[in-house]
């Protein structure tokens, strides 16, 4: 939601970052519109070049595999990835069994156990919670 | 980023949505990198075409009023409007009297009870306590 310091980072990692996100949004299928949404902000928000993202956008239609994004990635990078990619999975309301493999995958690489990825998801949850108030008082 | 609707509103309510927010981020004739960021990432959940994106851009080199902005917006697009224009007035760590007059303005405009910036500005308070409980999750990773 709030900047970061991520676009402190390379623009090679930025988009590695990106195409991360991408393969999470598509695990449980076909990606909807307001996962879309989430990924065009995420990119937004690292400030990711205009022709990036046309690059990640590209993998909208067949993300790249895992594998090959986590392979040698930084792993203070993956924490930050770990803690978007939570974010981007539960756009759509729940945890999908491959979204959680993903997730499991990315927290190994970033060094985090079950416990702490636990912990991660019920931080989502929070922050939910929190987005979802400043509606009560615009009454929508 | 979290479950949101801006990408819900019809074009041309985006459009003005995201108008609003390029008038906010020049208000105080500076943009930080942090606002930056957090305009170009209001501007991502938008989804502007890239005609209109490049407008949006224009208009944070060249702004429109207020009274231009507030001309095209209304209903809930206004109310988003409203909620991120708090946030990106907060990007930078304070709201000076220029945001704060426009957000009151703003809330006026769109007929807003009188204390709907102040809730949005606690609100906002505690968005950035959860994102540090997130960073702060992040470095008991590092331990």
């Amino acid at each position: 939601m709030f900047p970061d310091g991520l676009s402190h980072r390379s623009p090679q990692e930025r988009v590695r970052y990106a195409e991360i996100l991408v393969y999470i949004a598509a695990a449980d299928g076909e990606l909807v519109r307001e996962e879309i949404a989430t990924i065009e902000a995420m990119m937004g928000r690292a400030m990711l070049h205009p022709e990036s993202r046309i690059t990640v956008r590209a993998g909208f239609e067949q993300p790249i595999p895992l594998e090959q994004s986590l392979a040698d990635l930084d792993p203070v990078l993956a924490q930050i990835i770990l803690r978007d990619a939570a974010l981007v999975a539960a756009v759509d309301g729940d945890y999908d069994r491959k979204e959680l493999t993903a997730l499991r995958k990315i927290a190994k690489v970033a060094g985090a156990s079950n416990s702490q990825l636990s912990a991660l998801l019920d931080w989502v949850k929070e922050g939910w919670l929190w987005f979802e108030k400043a509606g009560v008082f615009l009454g929508q | 980023m979290l479950p949101d609707t801006v990408h819900k509103l019809p074009r041309e309510e985006r459009f003005a949505y995201a108008r609003l927010l390029a008038y906010m981020a020049r208000i105080d004739n500076e943009l930080t990198v942090d606002e930056m960021a957090m305009f170009e990432q209001r501007l991502g959940t938008a989804l502007l075409s890239p005609g209109q994106r490049d407008a949006i851009r224009a208009a944070l080199k060249s702004p429109p009023s207020l009274e231009e902005c507030l001309e095209e917006l209304s209903g809930e697009a206004g109310r988003l409007a409203l909620r991120d224009a708090v946030m990106m007035a907060a990007a930078d760590g304070t709201v000076d009297e220029d945001e704060r007059d426009a957000l009151e303005d703003i809330s006026e405009h769109l007929g807003l009870r009188e204390d709907a910036v102040e809730q949005l500005l606690d609100w906002t308070v505690k968005g950035y306590k959860w994102m540090k409980e997130g960073y702060e999750l992040l470095d008991t990773l590092e331990e």
